[in-house]
């Protein structure tokens, strides 16, 4: 009988119109639209090196050891095109330049515009012509400690790097990635809810049919959630595939420990839906309003609708992220990704176990009852 | 004797200060089909759901085949067959599916499942809809599903909660007559409803029930018995002087008239040839006549008498 409720639960829930769309293609949607949104962000964030013509009039080995640091590296600053005075020229009025640096006895700067990128070309010229100074003086009054100033002025002059906590990804958009598994996750209480109202007598006929018939309460309602727990990690697992193998969000971590995590965020979301279903005697639409109601509540805490929030709440309210259901689904996702022990994410994991363990047994509680004051 | 199947013995349920079961008690035989008839309200389906151990009551004892009936009696459970009041099926799955999901509630066994669920569809007449969702179907095939959920695993016991509401002549016929060959199988039958014709068609002992309570039980026509009219007879006519009337109230029988200036109306108790010597008493003052039609009593008279407000107009 177990089987033949679990097989039906699973046939059930996945034709259910609202499941198909909410937490498979939903998901997807969202997903897409947030690779699109961030993949614009990234491309303009990316340095692009400033193209410069450089006219060389006279030999300066100090600028010469300056415009060097600028143009090798990784993600130079300046991309040189070393040329006479007429072809410099002639680059900076076709725009194929943004900047004529004369180099001389000293630097000098020439551009045909102005705008953000010759007002960088001007901060640079003008910070080198305070190294070249720096330098001067250093080979005038200690020319022994030449190398070490200029090794220190090279390295200075190299853009600055933000340096990642831990190992994997130091990507911070990818915390929309996270928290919209974590919605995903907790959406599950469609599922969960169905379940609570489907096998109470008091909240529907289906629910009264079954309590009239010779299957144990007991039966039907394990089948039911265990059903409605393999649905939804069917819907997790293929969130996280897509964003992952499609999308190619870099998640970093374990993909195995990924789909555990989130594969018990889909069990916390049916088991949360489940207990909400079992309270009271309100009518499904009812408990159904309330479930989306609080999960998006929980969502919006944790950062899916505006990113700085879970940081005002760490500040003004940390409370809340300690126990925010959706925080502790996408702060396991995080501490996997930017976390090279396990310890932080086993503690979110065990939240996650607690909060399933309360929520089911708080719902079997409330719908063990055998007989009704009221239909 | 035949055995009993149902007892309920002085129930008494409660919904605050309203009591919805006052004292009431019914024994159901084998092989009955047995009417709950009542207006919306009377407690019908109070009774049926205190009877399958869905609702706790007050006060009384019910028995289901000699056993004390509680939610945890599955070996009672698996001999009754439940058809709710308002449709309850899976709006997921086929019709197949459905009844085969509903049968496995009862039945583990997928082959024996598999026959029951056969005969279930040839039963309610749905072979040719087996593959449709519960959606796509009309009112009256969708009460038929509803009956094939609850009778496919071949119970001993089955409960109707008004199951031809808002269903077309057609399918109430049908769902009609396939709940008297329920009973020709074998099956005893609870019927609960508040149309009177139906249950008279049908069911060969009924309980009326009024404000939770029983206020008659028997067959049809013990009922009837019960009551003083037995025959009323109706006369189209346009002119009656009021000695004429007064000639036809003092006929044998004859315990009340009734004229609207159109229409003469007049209620006998017992007695036979009342309607010869009302139209001879017309003849003999050569008055002439429209339509005329004798009726005897329903179940509606019977309530009214009783209760003193028509079956039909009491309030929900």
């Amino acid at each position: 009988m177990f089987r033949h409720n679990l097989a039906y639960e699973l046939k059930e829930v996945l034709r259910v119109r609202e499941f198909v769309l909410w937490l498979m293609l939903f998901p997807i949607i969202l997903g897409t639209l947030f690779k699109v949104a961030f993949g614009s962000i990234y491309s303009s964030e990316l340095f692009d090196s400033i193209p410069v013509a450089v006219v060389k009039t006279s030999e300066n080995a100090v600028a010469d050891e300056l415009l060097k640091a600028l143009t090798e590296g990784e993600e130079p600053m300046l991309a040189a095109t070393f040329t006479d005075a007429e072809n410099a020229k002639q680059l900076l009025l076709d725009g194929d330049a943004e900047g004529i640096l004369t180099i001389g006895e000293s630097m000098e700067l020439t551009v045909a515009r102005t705008g953000m990128i010759p007002t960088m070309l001007q901060e640079i010229v003008s910070r080198c012509k305070l190294y070249e100074t720096v330098i001067r003086d250093a080979i005038a009054t200690d020319p022994a400690s030449v190398e070490t100033v200029v090794a220190k002025l090279s390295a200075e002059v190299n853009a600055c790097r933000e340096v990642s906590p831990a190992a994997d990804n130091p990507d911070v958009y990818v915390q929309y990635f996270y928290n919209l598994i974590a919605m995903v996750a907790i959406c599950g209480n469609m599922t969960g809810l169905h379940v609570s109202t489907n096998n109470q007598a008091n909240q529907s006929q289906l629910g009264a049919r079954k309590n009239c018939s010779a299957t144990p309460k007991g039966i039907y309602l394990t089948a039911g959630l265990l059903g409605s727990c393999i649905a939804q990690s069917v819907s997790m697992v293929l969130c996280v595939t897509f964003l992952r193998f499609v999308l190619r969000v870099n998640f970093g971590g374990s993909l195995l420990l990924l789909y555990l995590a989130a594969i018990l965020s889909g069990c916390l979301g049916v088991a949360f839906g489940f207990f909400i279903g079992s309270i009271g005697k309100m009518r499904h639409e009812g408990k159904s309003a309330i479930a989306i109601t609080v999960s998006m509540a929980l969502c919006f805490l944790s950062g899916l609708m505006m990113g700085n929030i879970k940081g005002i709440l760490a500040t003004k309210a940390p409370w809340v992220n300690r126990f925010n259901p959706v925080a502790i689904i996408s702060d396991s996702f995080y501490c996997l990704n930017m976390y090279s022990d396990y310890r932080r994410f086993i503690t979110k994991i065990i939240g996650i176990l607690i909060y399933i363990t309360v929520f089911t047994v708080l719902g079997v509680l409330f719908t063990r009852r055998k007989k009704y004051a009221s239909i | 004797m035949k055995p009993t199947v149902v007892k309920i013995d002085n129930l008494v349920k409660r919904y605050g200060e309203l009591v919805a079961l006052d004292h009431f008690s019914l024994e159901i035989k084998e092989g009955e089909i047995f009417g709950l008839l009542g207006p919306n309200g009377s407690g019908k389906t109070t009774t049926i759901n205190c009877l399958l151990s869905l609702l706790s009551f007050d006060k009384g004892e019910i028995e289901v085949f000699g056993r004390e009936m509680t939610p945890t009696s599955y070996d009672i459970k698996r001999e009754i067959g439940v058809i709710m009041q308002n449709v309850a099926v899976l709006d997921e799955l086929s019709v197949r599916e459905n009844i085969d999901y509903f049968c496995g509630l009862y039945i583990a066994d997928k082959e024996k499942r598999k026959a029951c669920v056969e005969d279930a569809i040839k039963f309610v007449g749905l072979e040719d809809f087996v593959n449709f969702r519960p959606k796509k179907l009309s009112g009256g095939l969708l009460r038929r599903l509803n009956i094939a959920c609850g009778i496919a695993h071949k119970p001993k016991l089955i409960i109707l909660d008004e199951p031809t509401v808002a269903v077309d002549p057609q399918s109430r016929n049908r769902i009609l007559e396939g709940i008297q060959e329920l009973n020709r199988e074998g099956a005893t039958v609870i019927y609960t409803s508040h149309y009177m014709e139906e249950v008279e068609q049908i069911c060969t002992r009924i309980a009326i029930m009024d404000k939770g309570r029983k206020i008659a039980e028997g067959t049809k026509d013990e009922l009837k018995g019960m009551i003083r009219n037995s025959e009323s007879v109706s006369i189209e006519i346009l002119e009656l002087p009021d000695d004429v009337r007064e000639k036809i109230a003092h006929l044998p029988h004859v315990y009340e008239t009734e004229y609207d200036g159109t229409k003469l109306t007049v209620r006998c108790s017992g007695g036979r040839h009342n309607l010869i010597r009302i139209l001879a008493v017309l003849q003999e003052a050569e008055l002439g006549f429209g339509r005329v039609y004798s009726e005897l009593p329903t179940l509606n008279d019977v309530f009214l008498e009783i209760t003193g407000t028509a079956l039909r107009d009491s309030k929900e």
